[in-house]
């Protein structure tokens, strides 16, 4: 088998030896604990971030199962802040992005942007051939839009995940809503994945266009008019967004809020929707406006990128099962597919 | 000719608003207009309670869409039409009851409660074969819960549905919300079936049991405490709800919002819990609160009520497609399903 494993007494702090082997964090979150006990894993995640407050803990946890599971040999030290720098250096971290499939609106030819219009089943099907695709990929949190066409293929895509952590939607609407969605349970926890949903990474919002279909649009606006507000960068229709303004926000969220995560070594997927997917990626790839009104991304189809050292190194699409292909992007993912190959057998 | 009495039937609303009863306003809502014409149905909704303001944009609607709809053919005249508004007469709507399918913590069986847990495949297909047993039954307007198991629930069910409607998600967390999500076509918005979100129709909080599995519950409470606390009508678990406050806030949700559109002759569809939805079911068949606690509802078969006279009718689950049955549950229903099907040819 391919992975070294450490076998050392629990309690003991071996920091330097961890870090030649920083491809595992990637899966197990900051806990530099290490197992690779085949079949048998224990999962440390230290969020930092969010609304897991639980760090003290699950050390707790991880001497309790030292102490009655012989199987498992900890590798383990106290987080301090010279090792985080360290980390940082060496961390790598995976962002999927998928773009969501067909929706009832679609399939009629309506302009949709923000309106909330549910997928087709044939964006039902798209969602679950792209979980296929991504199913090896190791996935800490999700990002969504507030609409329920991203919403749903990412939930769909991740009943074919096959680490079978739980996606956990978390709510922040009132101070009810997150109360009530309070869990109880470290363990439980620990195999959640939490969904964030921000409208930040809605579809740009087409205004007076929502609803209606080409043909009205035509008539009503006349055909270079509606053109120019389709494929310019920075002409909205009236009173929606350009392509600019929708990038503007939605590269902020992203700067603001998912690539700290992805500086924290979590991997990170994000359902959106066309335009909001085009603006990151225009970020991601350094675009020039130009280049991002010609970008067009297939629905349903899930991209990989590596932030790694501060960067994003794209790595196209994920090979679907059945495909023959370089499945590893990266040394760390081919070890993550292995062990959830070992788990699984 | 149909022009005509169509010009007609429109001054009738203008003068006498949406408050009526009339067999003709179970699939069309409030208005008593009817058109039966072969393959081809005018739908006029006057949505007179909350969000929607749309009241105003409908009857420019009904004037745009008289002038230029020479293919309907108006059964009613407008003297039978009128003649019916001051009889009570046989005002019928569908009421359809579905609980969502296995989450991925029934799986896992852990106490879910309000936790945002999303279905696994096998909830999936029950959501979409529930559809299948809906799919000739009109539906005019959806309620769900504020948890994406069952928001998905109803969107996939809906992609069964014959009618071709859209459902649309009604999004009013703010002003940005609502005004993103403006529709500016009449005919569109005449396609949609608006779906309210509403926390009131969660499933029972849970408190301190949310994410703790069966085992863990018993050694950290007691086996009997526990039982008390999943069986009994008003001991809800630490910090939790017991199913009387459940049923205290379902119900007063339904009264209030959803029993009002069924007197107005609007077919409802409900997409809920195990909890909710026996709260509901509670007050519709007049349960004590004995007999509500041995009540057990399967998940993703749907339970039909007819709603008529004030009161509500009983009639079990809709067959699916392939079974046997006597389909109709009224001649109404009846009727609707044969102009889906002469839709469709």
């Amino acid at each position: 088998m391919a992975t070294s494993v450490f076998h050392q007494p629990p309690g003991t702090a071996q920091p330097h030896q961890h870090f030649q082997n920083s491809g595992f964090r990637h899966e197990f979150g900051h806990a530099s604990v290490k197992l690779t006990f085949k079949g048998f894993k224990v999962e440390t995640g230290l969020s930092r971030r969010g609304g897991y407050s639980s760090c003290k803990r699950k050390f707790g946890v991880i001497q309790a199962s030292a102490s009655h599971t012989s199987v498992v040999q900890p590798v383990s030290y106290p987080p301090n802040n010279s090792t985080d720098e360290l980390r940082k250096k060496s961390s790598e971290a995976a962002l999927i992005l998928i773009r969501h499939g067909e929706s009832l609106w679609n399939e009629k030819n309506l302009f949709t942007g923000c309106v909330d219009v549910p997928l087709t089943k044939k964006g039902v099907e798209e969602a679950i051939e792209a979980g296929k695709r991504i199913s090896n990929i190791p996935v800490d949190m999700i990002y969504t839009s507030a609409l329920i066409r991203a919403q749903m293929t990412a939930m769909l895509a991740m009943t074919q995940h096959r680490r079978k952590k739980v996606p956990i939607i978390l709510h922040n609407e009132s101070e009810q809503a997150r109360e009530w969605s309070q869990i109880f349970s470290e363990d439980t926890k620990k195999q959640s994945i939490p969904v964030v949903t921000a409208w930040q990474l809605n579809e740009r919002m087409y205004g007076e266009l929502q609803g209606l279909n080409k043909q009205e649009t035509a008539d009503r606006f006349g055909k270079e008019k509606v053109h120019e507000w389709r494929r310019s960068y920075d002409i909205p229709p009236p009173n929606g967004e350009s392509l600019e303004m929708c990038a503007e926000r939605a590269v902020a969220y992203f700067k603001d809020h998912i690539e700290p995560q992805l500086l924290s070594g979590k991997n990170v997927m994000i359902a959106a929707h066309g335009n909001s997917l085009r603006s990151i990626i225009m970020y991601l790839d350094k675009l020039t406006s130009q280049e991002v009104i010609n970008l067009e991304l297939s629905t349903g189809i899930p991209m990989l990128y590596i932030f790694k050292g501060g960067k994003f190194i794209r790595r196209g699409s994920p090979a679907g099962p059945t495909e023959a292909g370089v499945y590893a992007y990266t040394r760390s993912l081919a070890l993550y597919r292995q062990k959830l190959d070992d788990m699984l057998h | 000719m149909a022009a005509g009495a169509l010009h007609r039937s429109i001054r009738t609303i203008q003068l006498h608003g949406g408050s009526n009863d009339s067999a003709s306003t179970k699939e069309f809502g409030n208005s008593s207009l009817k058109f039966i014409s072969k393959g081809f149905a005018v739908d006029v909704k006057f949505l007179s309670n909350r969000s929607r303001s749309f009241s105003h944009c409908k009857m420019h609607v009904i004037r745009a869409i008289s002038s230029h709809a020479s293919v309907v053919d108006p059964i009613w005249s407008t003297s039978h039409v009128t003649t019916n508004f001051n009889q009570n007469t046989s005002i019928e709507s569908s009421l359809i009851l579905i609980r969502h399918g296995e989450s991925m913590w029934n799986e896992k069986n852990l106490f879910t409660g309000s936790v945002d847990v999303p279905l696994t495949k096998r909830g999936i297909e029950e959501a979409i074969e529930a559809g299948e047993r809906i799919s000739s039954i009109p539906v005019n307007m959806i309620y769900t819960s504020a948890l994406i198991r069952a928001q998905m629930t109803a969107m996939l069910a809906m992609t069964q549905h014959r009618q071709k409607k859209i459902p649309i998600i009604m999004h009013d967390e703010s002003i940005q919300a609502k005004e993103w999500s403006q529709i500016f076509s009449e005919e569109t918005i005449q396609q949609s079936i608006p779906v309210i979100t509403a926390w009131q129709l969660n499933e029972r909080m849970y408190g301190k049991l949310q994410g703790l599995n069966k085992e863990e519950t018993v050694v950290k409470y007691g086996k009997e405490k526990v039982h008390e606390w999943r069986r009994s009508f008003d001991s809800p678990p630490p910090n939790g709800e017991s199913l009387e406050m459940c049923s205290q806030r379902a119900v007063a949700y339904f009264k209030e919002n959803i029993e009002p559109q069924l007197q107005n002759g609007r077919n409802i569809m409900v997409a809920a819990h195990g909890n909710s939805l026996r709260s509901i079911i509670m007050y519709l068949e007049k349960l004590t609160s004995l007999e509500v606690t041995n009540l057990e509802l399967s998940t993703g078969v749907p339970l039909l009520y007819i709603y008529k006279h004030g009161e509500f009718l009983k009639r079990g689950s809709p067959v699916g497609p392939t079974e046997y049955g006597v389909y109709a549950y009224t001649r109404n229903l009846a009727l609707y399903r044969q102009k889906l099907d002469e839709m469709v040819q």
